[in-house]
C-alpha cells in the first residue's frame, strides 16, 4: 500500500513538474452518474471548450446508483488515482470526501470571492459543502423529497393537502372509503434497507425540532423525540395508510405504482415529478399536485435533500483548471440551462423564478417552498456506516421484526460509538 | 474415497532418480509454472496485502489515523462482533440447506431428463439455462417473482386462497425466498454433473437387475445411488465452494434485509471494505471466512489429495 | 422416481410429463422475462397481475439498443469469456497433466495447494486485487478480467482434466515418444486430441462461469466501453428508477446467445462429463 502512495505522489510530483513546460492543451476528466444526464453535460462543456481552447474535457460514465458509483469511486481513490480530475458526488459525501481527503479544499482557489460565492447559493447546499469550514465541493443541481399527491382525487372528495400527518391519514380515509379499491395503495415513502430509508426517519425527526449529533457532532438523539418516527409510521402502518408491504417498498416502486394510477400519495424525489408528467404511458397526467411534507404542525415541515455536486479530487495533476471548470459548472447560467434542458432542479433560489425555467418547467414555482425546508443528513465522514445504522433498524421496524424500542435502542448504541 | 492414499507414490523404495526421471521432473515443474505464477497474480500477492492490512488500522475515512500496527484487535472485533456471527451464521445455514437442497432437486431434474426423449434439446435447454443465467440476474428476476403485491407467487398462491406472503419483509421468509431463488440457480449445475453420472451407468445392470426381480425402487438404491455417488460428492463439492460466497443472489434480492437477516459473510466484507471504507477490519473479516471456507471444504481438500497419477 | 416410469402402460405420456417438468423448471422464470419485455411499465404495475400482454410492445427492445451501447457489452463478455477460458485450460492442461504424469514429488500435495488458493474466495480480495491491476496498468483492459476469471475457473478444469488424462493409458504417449515426440508434443498430439471431449467440456464449463461473473466485473472494469453484460445490464437502472420491462429486454438479449450455445452444444456438454469424468 504505501508503495503505491509513494508511487502516485511521485508521479504527481513528476506531472507538476511537467505541467509547468506543457503545451496549452489541459485534458480533464470528469466523472458522472449515467442518471444526471451525462448527454447535457456534455452539451454544456461543448460550450465551455468552445470559450477555453486551451481545455478539453473528457466525461465518464458511471454506474447507475450513488451508490454503485461511489463503491466504484471507493476503489479508485483508495489506490490514489489521478485519472479523474473532477467527480460528481452526492450531497451526502461532502464530509466523507474531506475526511478522506480525497477532495481538493476549494477555499485557496476561491480567495476572497469564497463568501460571496456561497451566499448565492440555497442555505442547505451552501451548508452541505462546507465541511469544518471548508469547501469541499460546488452544487451542481438540487433535489428534496416532495409529497406527490393525487389532485383529482383529493378534490374529488373535498379534501385539501394535507398540511399535517394527521390530516394525511384522514385525507387518505376519506379517498379509501370513498373509492373502495382494495387495490388503491393510500401513501408509501421509502422503507426498504435503502437510502431512502433514512429520510423516511429523519424526515419526522427534524419536524419535530430532534437532529442526530449537536453542535460538536456527539449523538443527541434524546429519547422522547427519537422514538417519534418510529411511532409515526407503526402508526399509520397500522391504520392501513402505509401499506403492509411498506418494508420491501423502494424509491422507484412508489413511482411506478403512483403513475400507474395505484397510489394516492408519496414521499419522493424530483425525478417523479417529470416521469409522471412526460411518460407516455403515466396514468396521472395532469392530475398530480406537490407540496412540502406534512409536519406534526402545520408550517414546520421539514424534508431531506438530495442533488450532486462538484468535486475536484485531490490527486488531479490539473487542479486550478479543474476549478475553474467546475466554477463554470456550478453558475447560475449552467444551473439554468440544465434546468431548461434536463429538468434539474436549480441550485440558486432566482433561477425557481427565471421566466424561460418555469416555461419548461411550471412546477418549480411549488418545488421552491419545498427545497428551502430541505434539511441535509447528518454530515460525517462515516456516513455509510450511520446510514446502514439507520436504514436497517427503520427497515426491522417497519417489517414488524423489531420494537420501536429495540430498534431505537439498538441505532442509539451503534451511532454512539461512531458520533462520540 | 481414497483419502489415506495420498502421496504414497512413487515408492520410495529407489530414493535416486534416474536421469530420465531427474528431467521428467523439471519438466514437470516447468509445466506447473504458468498456474502458480497466475495464481501468485491474481491471489498470492493480493493475499499477502490482505494479511498485512488485516493487523494494521486503515480506515479510509480516517486518514488522519494512519495506518498503525495494531495487532489482532481486528480479530478480537470481530469475533465480539453479532453481524460478524449473524453472517456467518446465514452463510452456514445457506450452506446446510442449499447445497443439499441443490442436490436432491438436481437428482430428480437429471433422473427426469434421462428418459428417452425423441427430441432431447428442449429438455437439455431447459434443464441448463438456469446455468446460464448470471447470478445478479436470477435474484433480479426472483425479487421480481416474490413481491408482495405484484409478484407471481403471490398472485398464484392468491389463485389458491393463500397468502399474501410478506417474502421479501419477514425475516423467515425472506430466508426461504432466498434459497429457493439459489436452489434453482445451482441445482441446475448439479443436474448437469449428475446427468453425465446416470449416462455412465450401463444398461445391463439394470436388465440384470430387472431378471433377478428387483423392483424399481431397489434398483435406484442399490444401483442408481451407488453408482452415482462419485458424481454426486463432485456435485457437492463445487456446490458447497460457491455457497460459500454466496453474494448475488441475496445481495439483489434483499439486499441482506430485514435487517441483517439474509446477509452472508461475503456480503458483510464487501460492505465492510468496499461501503463503510474500513480496509484493515474488512481485511480481518476476509482472512476469517477464508478460514471458514477451508473448514468447510476439508472434506474436499482430503478427495484431491489422491495421488493424480492412480486413476 | 424415473426408473420406475416404464411400468406405467402410458409410458409416452410419462416422459412427456417429464420432459415438461424439466423444461419448465428452466424456462418459466425466462418465459415470464420474455412476457414483461413486451410490456408496458403502466400495464406491470397493474392489480391483479396480467399474464398476457395487453398491447405487446417492441419499444423496450429498441431502448436496450438505443440507450446503452449492448453490442459492446455482449462483445466484451464474449471476448473476455473466450480468452480466459483459453488462458485457464491452457495452464490447467500443463498443470494437469504434470500431476498426472510425471514424476512430481508429492502431486496430491501440490493439486491440493493449487486447489485451496485457486478457491479463495475472491469477493474478498477486490481491493488488493484492484490495487495490483492498477500497478499492472490493467484496468479497464480485457486482461483485468481475464487473469482473475481464469484462475475462478482453474479447480473445475484442472479437475475435470486430471481426471480425463487419467484414462488415457500410458502406452499411447510412450508410442509417441519413441517415434521422436517430446513429452509435450506427445500432450499436444495424443494426449489432448484423445481427451477433446474433456476439454471441451472444461471449456464450456469455464465459460459460463466468466459469463457469469458480477462483481469483479463491476470493480476492475467499470468504464462503460469496457463493460461486461452483467455490469452493463445494471446501467439500465436508474439512480432511483427500476425499468423492469426494458431490464428484461436487456436480459433476453443478453440470455439468447448463450440458450443457444448450449442448445448447439447440449451433446458435448452432458457427453463430456460423461467420458471420463468427474470419478470419485
Amino acid at each position: 500500500m504505501r508503495k503505491f502512495i509513494t508511487f502516485a505522489l511521485a508521479g504527481t510530483a513528476l506531472a507538476l513538474a511537467g505541467a509547468s513546460s506543457a503545451l496549452a492543451q489541459t485534458q480533464l476528466r470528469i466523472f458522472t452518474g449515467g442518471q444526471q444526464r451525462p448527454d447535457v453535460m456534455r452539451q454544456i462543456l461543448e460550450g465551455y471548450m468552445a470559450k477555453n481552447p486551451g481545455v478539453k474535457v473528457e466525461v465518464e460514465v458511471g454506474g447507475a446508483t450513488s451508490e454503485q458509483q461511489q463503491q466504484y469511486l471507493n476503489t479508485v481513490l483508495a489506490s490514489r488515482d489521478s485519472s479523474l480530475d473532477v467527480v460528481l458526488i452526492d450531497v451526502i459525501r461532502p464530509a466523507q470526501w474531506a475526511a478522506a481527503q480525497w477532495a481538493e479544499p476549494l477555499d485557496s482557489y476561491l480567495g476572497a470571492d469564497k463568501d460571496a460565492t456561497m451566499a448565492r447559493y440555497l442555505p442547505a447546499y451552501r451548508e452541505a459543502n462546507i465541511v469544518d469550514g471548508k469547501v469541499i465541493a460546488l452544487p451542481y443541481f438540487a433535489d428534496a423529497q416532495f409529497l406527490y399527491y393525487r389532485k383529482d382525487l383529493f378534490e374529488k372528495y373535498g379534501v385539501q393537502p394535507p398540511k399535517t400527518w394527521a390530516e394525511l391519514k384522514d385525507a387518505s380515509k376519506k379517498i379509501q372509503d370513498g373509492e373502495k379499491n382494495p387495490n388503491l395503495s393510500l401513501f408509501q415513502t421509502a422503507g426498504a434497507p435503502i437510502e431512502g430509508t433514512v429520510c423516511t426517519y429523519l424526515v419526522p425527526l427534524w419536524q419535530l425540532g430532534g437532529n442526530l449529533t449537536d453542535k460538536n457532532g456527539k449523538l443527541s438523539l434524546s429519547a422522547d423525540i427519537a422514538k417519534k418516527p418510529f411511532e409515526l409510521w407503526g402508526d399509520l402502518k397500522a391504520a392501513g395508510v402505509l401499506p403492509t408491504n411498506i418494508a420491501e417498498i423502494v424509491t422507484d416502486r412508489m413511482r411506478q405504482n403512483y403513475q400507474a394510477g395505484q397510489l394516492v400519495s408519496t414521499m419522493n424525489w424530483g425525478f417523479v415529478w417529470n416521469r409522471v408528467e412526460n411518460d407516455a404511458d403515466s396514468q396521472v397526467k395532469g392530475k398530480t399536485g406537490v407540496v412540502p411534507m406534512p409536519a406534526y404542525e402545520a408550517g414546520k415541515s421539514a424534508t431531506c435533500i438530495g442533488g450532486w455536486q462538484l468535486a475536484v479530487t485531490a490527486f488531479s495533476k490539473n487542479k486550478a483548471e479543474a476549478v475553474k471548470l467546475i466554477r463554470y459548472l456550478s453558475s447560475p447560467e449552467v444551473s439554468k440551462q440544465q434546468a431548461i434542458l434536463a429538468s434539474h432542479l436549480p441550485v440558486f433560489p432566482d433561477v425557481y423564478t427565471d421566466a424561460d425555467v418555469l416555461k419548461a418547467n411550471p412546477w418549480f414555482k411549488d418545488a421552491l417552498p419545498v427545497v428551502q425546508t430541505a434539511r441535509s443528513r447528518p454530515v460525517t465522514p462515516r456516513y455509510n456506516e450511520v446510514s446502514e445504522i439507520i436504514r436497517t433498524n427503520m427497515n426491522s421496524f417497519l417489517a414488524g421484526t423489531k420494537t420501536a424500542d429495540a430498534a431505537l435502542a439498538d441505532m442509539q448504541s451503534k451511532l454512539g460509538t461512531i458520533f462520540k | 474415497m481414497s483419502a489415506a492414499t495420498l502421496d504414497k507414490a512413487p515408492p520410495k523404495a529407489k530414493p535416486r532418480l534416474s536421469p530420465l526421471e531427474r528431467s521428467e521432473r523439471r519438466l514437470g515443474f516447468i509445466l506447473l509454472a504458468p498456474a502458480f505464477l497466475l495464481l501468485a497474480v491474481v491471489v498470492l500477492y493480493p493475499i499477502i496485502e490482505l494479511l498485512t492490512t488485516s493487523v494494521r488500522f486503515y480506515h479510509l475515512a480516517q486518514p488522519w489515523m494512519g495506518t498503525p500496527f495494531i495487532g489482532l484487535e481486528h480479530y478480537a472485533r470481530a469475533l465480539s462482533d453479532e453481524r460478524f456471527w449473524e453472517s456467518t451464521l446465514n452463510t452456514v445455514l445457506y450452506i446446510v440447506i442449499t447445497v443439499p437442497g441443490a442436490v436432491i432437486v438436481g437428482l430428480g431434474l437429471a433422473l427426469l431428463a434421462n428418459q428417452p426423449f425423441s427430441i432431447k434439446w428442449p429438455v437439455r435447454l431447459g434443464l441448463l439455462l438456469p446455468w446460464a443465467l448470471p447470478l445478479v440476474f436470477a435474484g433480479l428476476i426472483f425479487r421480481w417473482f416474490f413481491e408482495y403485491n405484484q409478484g407471481l407467487v403471490n398472485n398464484a398462491l392468491g389463485f389458491f386462497g393463500i397468502g399474501p406472503i410478506p417474502w421479501l419483509t419477514n425475516p423467515t421468509f425472506a430466508f426461504a425466498a432466498t434459497c429457493i431463488a439459489i436452489v434453482w440457480k445451482t441445482s441446475s449445475f448439479v443436474a448437469l454433473v449428475l446427468l453425465a453420472g446416470l449416462q455412465t451407468i450401463p444398461k445391463s445392470l439394470y436388465e440384470a437387475a430387472e431378471i433377478d426381480g428387483a423392483g424399481k425402487w431397489q434398483q435406484f438404491v442399490e444401483i442408481t445411488l451407488p453408482m452415482l455417488r462419485p458424481a454426486i460428492v463432485v456435485a457437492l463439492i463445487f456446490r458447497t465452494i460457491t455457497a460459500i460466497q454466496t453474494f448475488d443472489i441475496p445481495y439483489a434480492m434483499t439486499n441482506g434485509g430485514p435487517g441483517h437477516s439474509t446477509e452472508t459473510l461475503a456480503m458483510y466484507i464487501h460492505k465492510t471494505t468496499i461501503d463503510f471504507l474500513d480496509l484493515g477490519y474488512g481485511s480481518a473479516l476476509a482472512v476469517l471466512m477464508f478460514i471458514v471456507s477451508v473448514i468447510a471444504t476439508t472434506g474436499y481438500l482430503r478427495h484431491t489429495r489422491r495421488d493424480p497419477r492412480k486413476a | 422416481m424415473a426408473m420406475a416410469l416404464p411400468r406405467f402402460p402410458n409410458k409416452r405420456k410419462m416422459i412427456w410429463l417429464a420432459a415438461l417438468i424439466v423444461a419448465a423448471n428452466g424456462f418459466l422464470p425466462v418465459l415470464w422475462i420474455l412476457l414483461t419485455s413486451v410490456k408496458t411499465e403502466t400495464e406491470l404495475m397493474r392489480l391483479p397481475i396480467t399474464i398476457l400482454p395487453a398491447a405487446p410492445t417492441l419499444q423496450n427492445y429498441v431502448r436496450v439498443f438505443t440507450d446503452q451501447p449492448i453490442h459492446l457489452f455482449l462483445w466484451n463478455s464474449f471476448a473476455v469469456a473466450v480468452l480466459s477460458t483459453a488462458l485457464c485450460i491452457t495452464v490447467s492442461a500443463l498443470a494437469a497433466y504434470a500431476l498426472v504424469r510425471l514424476r512430481l514429488p508429492a502431486p496430491g500435495l501440490i493439486l491440493s495447494v493449487l486447489l485451496a488458493i485457486a478457491m479463495f474466495p475472491l469477493i474478498s480480495l477486490v481491493v488488493p486485487l484492484f490495487q495490483t491491476m492498477r500497478s499492472l496498468e490493467l484496468l479497464n483492459t480485457w486482461p483485468a478480467l481475464i487473469l482473475p476469471y481464469a484462475v475462478l475457473s482453474m479447480p473445475v478444469c484442472t479437475m475435470v482434466l486430471v481426471s480425463f488424462f487419467q484414462d488415457i493409458p500410458n502406452d499411447l504417449e510412450n508410442a509417441a515418444m519413441i517415434d521422436g515426440c517430446t513429452r509435450v508434443g506427445a500432450l499436444w498430439h495424443v494426449v489432448i486430441p484423445l481427451t477433446a471431449p474433456g476439454v471441451f467440456t472444461a471449456a464450456i464449463l469455464a465459460f459460463v462461469n466468466c459469463w457469469d461473473e458480477f462483481l469483479l466485473a463491476l470493480t476492475l472494469s467499470s468504464r462503460v466501453v469496457k463493460r461486461t453484460l452483467p455490469v452493463g445490464i445494471t446501467l439500465y437502472q436508474g439512480e432511483f428508477a427500476f425499468p423492469w420491462p426494458i431490464i428484461s429486454a436487456a436480459l433476453i438479449v443478453a440470455i439468447v446467445p448463450v440458450s443457444i450455445l448450449i442448445a448447439v452444444f447440449q451433446d458435448r456438454v452432458v457427453g463430456g462429463l460423461t467420458s471420463g469424468g468427474m470419478k470419485g
